[in-house]
């Protein structure tokens, strides 16, 4: 794949976001959106006008307006400058990031900001993902948007009940991160001991898919503020370098649900994980990194998904959860935030990996902070029926 | 007006509201014939990618993987095929096309390399699973839609012959009861499993008379290959160049007998020691004696053996086929020696007798296994009576099987399985179905010689039965 070094360094100068949550009637759009473009702005210590640029991105249709990039002027900030709409599904969080990467990085501006924000409330999902399906052959015949096709695959490769077991220590392990999180907004309290209970209890959405394990819908914004390298050192003290990011879309719709075996399609997770640690020469990326914050809808999906990232064989990936080396203080945490099971505002949510992937960097998370240093950290949005966007943050500007 | 307000946000208003927007959608010539082809015709067609091979279902105008222009190379692919994954719909919605609980699949139909969606009904949403086979239930009312495809429901799972055959209760030798005494009384063991024999070429039927008649190892394996799944224990074979004549050379042979070998390790496959016209007596036992298949021809008389005009009597071929008592004692001493078991070819009484006097120096094993040889110029027509005269001449523990020259093959077959017999059909002995028209294969011929077994009621032999049977030991 062609890919060439950036013209110069990017870095994170600035992070907002709103309390994520399933009701926010206090506010409209636009006003939910500036919520968190002040708390960027402010995080920065800038104004509106420092920046040179704004993106701005969500899911299609799902609140049903048009044109939601003229509406939210109001909060955004955007009036007077170049403002640039992208939507990519569930992706458009992590793309409008490697948009304003990119931006800065080709030298067009110094400062960009990247704005992904969703009212899920407000709309209706299914249709608008039920848009998604071709009206000639599937969308007659088309239904929502869960799957339990990866509690599936991992109960028929390790037994129901070990699956059973790691998916809800993988959930429970992301309740105790959204507890230490005041954006999240699911945060029960829930213990390792309840794990039997929920398996029992909670009720089962598709196969064993339970709702317990499910991502929510949520309202929720998220800023984030990029700057070039001489803008970033001039204006932070702790800029969060954006190494690289890649992001691959593939027409796996309908053959990745299907997976045939015949003809292997690469996952896009592990097919851009490839990628993206060739190209940076990381020969070890479980080791690489010290934090990974990723696009899980569901916990099966996470345990699934993090042998597809990290190449991981056998069942390394279902260990790393049962010994709990994905929690705060393990060897990889995973979504200090709790992740998108405990805060799932579309099209925020794959910005806010990104910006809580930086904030753990920079040292900045509060009380989900990871208590050893921060490095390298990796963040991941998933969307589409199996796209894939990752991006790669450093410490030091020393790659 | 408040529409709606929540408890804790008094101070807020809330505006329902509802779109029901129309819209178009093109869905280009590609599209719409997959469609109408659906609707017209009752058949699904996907397209190939001639780049990478891959068969889309739906089609699609231009392949993703490599932007191949893939817009005319149509394939029909089946109308069942394989649930790959599937969910359960459990909430009822105005845009859904049944009311819950029903199961979406993703199937991947025969042929294709995609799998796509639909409706599978007709049995207990429990009992829908990754894997199971599934077949089109095609709409009686058009709609213009893919509802054409009314749904999917589960395929009834079609064994093969040998499938079923294995099932049943397996034949063993002990489970003889037949007597030769019986056997003369007419009153055959119906219980035993039929042999069913595929002669594959023959030295003469070439592809201008029948284009199914196979000439290089490949094109054996194949054919060999289908036969088995209709029922064949054995093939009969002579091996061809690519230019079809027929071969004596032992490269050639080797390389037909294991493709067929390879491609179907069960099937038993007999080779020719008559090869074809004009070969030494060297040239055809030595291929026998090198490769050393399970069974072999064993010719038993010098005769005519010609092409003559069935209607006018013209003479096309004229030709002596020479099978001296030496050559008998020969090719069958070399054969017990190696293992390979005779298959005592006889085109009239005169052969059985010539067999039953040097088969005084004791050297054939039981059971003996004879082929009566119907409709060769230079042989004896298929007669009833005939068949019962020589199949009474055979001695005690004998196999018989029969196999007729043109429309002699199906009299022949039916009465030897009718008299517990065995059958060998083929593009050797009969290029036409019953009906005239030319036969799709040898296979074709096979499924009509299981059709007879079948109204007699006789089990179709498995390829380890008619070892059992025959007195063979796998190789």
């Amino acid at each position: 794949m062609a890919h060439r070094k950036k013209n110069r360094n990017v870095g994170i100068i600035g992070v907002g976001q709103t309390k994520h949550s399933s009701h926010r009637e206090d506010v409209n759009q636009p006003e939910m959106i500036y919520e968190a473009v002040s708390l960027a702005l402010q995080d920065a210590n800038l104004t509106m006008n420092d920046v040179d640029c704004v993106v701005h991105g969500n899911m299609e249709l799902f609140e049903m307006i048009h044109q939601p990039d003229m509406w939210h002027m109001l909060g955004t900030g955007a009036y007077g400058k170049d403002s640039i709409r992208i939507t990519t599904g569930g992706t458009s969080g992590a793309t409008i990031s490697c948009a304003a990467d990119n931006l800065v990085a080709s030298g067009m501006y110094d400062i960009v900001m990247a704005i992904g924000f969703e009212k899920l409330q407000e709309g209706h999902t299914t249709a608008g993902i039920t848009n998604m399906a071709d009206p000639l052959w599937f969308r007659k015949i088309q239904a929502g948007a869960l799957t339990g096709s990866s509690a599936y695959d991992v109960s028929r490769e390790f037994g129901l009940e070990r699956a059973n077991r790691v998916s809800l220590t993988y959930r429970i392990i992301m309740d105790k991160h959204a507890c230490l999180n005041p954006n999240a907004h699911r945060a029960f309290g829930l213990d390792f001991s309840q794990i039997d209970d929920l398996i029992k209890s909670s009720p089962k959405l598709v196969g064993d898919l339970k709702l317990i394990e499910m991502c929510s819908q949520s309202d929720g914004a998220c800023a984030v503020i990029y700057a070039s390298e001489k803008k970033a050192k001039e204006l932070s003290r702790r800029p969060v370098w954006v190494r690289d990011h890649i992001a691959i879309h593939k027409e796996e719709i309908f053959t990745i649900f299907g997976y045939n075996r015949a003809f292997p399609v690469t996952k896009s997770h592990k097919f851009a994980a490839e990628q993206l640690f060739k190209r940076n020469d990381i020969k070890d990326p479980l080791n690489y990194f010290d934090v990974f914050e990723m696009y899980d809808p569901a916990s099966w999906w996470a345990i699934d998904w993090l042998r597809d990232f990290f190449d991981l064989k056998g069942d390394e990936h279902l260990r790393l959860i049962e010994d709990k080396e994905v929690m705060i203080g393990g060897k990889l945490p995973i979504n200090p935030s709790g992740g998108v099971i405990a805060s799932n505002p579309i099209g925020a949510t794959a910005l806010v990996r990104v910006a809580e992937a930086a904030l753990q960097v920079r040292g900045g998370a509060g009380d989900h902070q990871i208590p050893t240093p921060v490095n390298h950290a990796l963040a991941s949005g998933f969307g589409g029926t199996m796209w894939t966007v990752l991006t790669m943050l450093e410490k030091e500007l020393n790659w | 007006m408040i529409d709606k307000q929540i408890k804790g946000y008094e101070d807020s208003y809330i505006i329902e509201g509802k779109m029901a927007l129309p819209y178009s959608y093109f869905a280009g010539r590609v599209g719409s014939k997959f469609i109408t082809t659906i609707r017209d015709k009752k058949k699904i067609m996907g397209v190939k990618c001639p780049a990478c091979g891959m068969v889309y279902l739906p089609p699609r105008q231009v392949c993703d993987k490599d932007l191949t222009d893939i817009r005319d190379n149509w394939v029909e692919v089946g109308s069942s095929g394989t649930v790959t994954n599937f969910t359960v719909v459990r909430y009822d919605d105005k845009h859904l096309p049944r009311k819950a609980p029903f199961v979406l699949a993703l199937i991947k139909l025969e042929g294709a390399d995609t799998p796509f969606l639909h409706i599978v009904e007709e049995c207990k949403i429990e009992d829908v699973k990754i894997g199971m086979k599934v077949e089109a239930v095609f709409a009686e009312k058009t709609t213009s839609t893919i509802l054409d495809i009314d749904h999917f429901r589960p395929a009834v799972e079609t064994l093969s012959v040998h499938e079923r055959s294995k099932l049943r209760k397996q034949w063993v030798p002990s489970d003889e009861p037949e007597t030769q005494e019986k056997r003369r009384g007419g009153k055959p063991d119906m219980s035993k499993p039929v042999i069913i024999t595929a002669a594959l070429t023959g030295a003469a039927t070439m592809k201008n008379q029948n284009p199914s008649v196979p000439y290089t190892p490949a094109e054996f394996a194949e054919e060999a290959h289908k036969c088995w799944k209709a029922g064949a224990a054995m093939v009969h074979v002579h091996a061809r160049m690519d230019n079809g004549f027929a071969t004596h050379e032992i490269d050639r042979i080797r390389a037909t007998h294991d493709a067929i070998k390879q491609k179907s390790p069960e099937l038993i496959v007999n080779l020719s020691s008559a090869v074809g016209m004009g070969k030494t007596a060297e040239q055809r036992i030595s291929q026998i004696v090198e490769i050393k298949p399970e069974m072999a021809s064993l010719n038993t008389n010098t005769m005519n053996f010609s092409i003559i005009d069935r209607k006018t009597g013209k003479i096309f071929i004229d030709y002596v086929f020479e099978n001296t008592f030496t050559m008998l004692q020969d090719f069958g001493k070399a054969m017990e020696e190696n293992g390979v078991k005779p298959e005592i070819e006889c085109y009239d009484m005169g052969g059985l007798d010539n067999t039953m006097l040097i088969s005084k120096q004791g050297f054939f094993t039981d059971p003996m296994n004879f082929n009566f040889v119907w409709g060769v110029a230079g042989g004896q027509a298929f007669r009833a009576e005939t068949f019962i005269a020589m199949m009474n001449a055979l001695p005690p523990k004998a196999n018989f099987t029969t196999c007729g020259v043109g429309t002699d093959e199906f009299p022949c077959i039916m009465q030897s399985c009718l008299l517990g017999g065995h059958m060998r059909v083929g593009l050797e002995d009969n290029i036409r179905m019953p009906n005239g028209e030319l036969a799709k294969g040898s296979y074709e011929l096979v499924e009509v010689a299981v059709g007879v077994a079948e109204c007699l009621g006789r089990p179709i032999a498995t390829c380890d039965e008619a070892r059992a049977i025959m007195g063979l030991r796998k190789k």
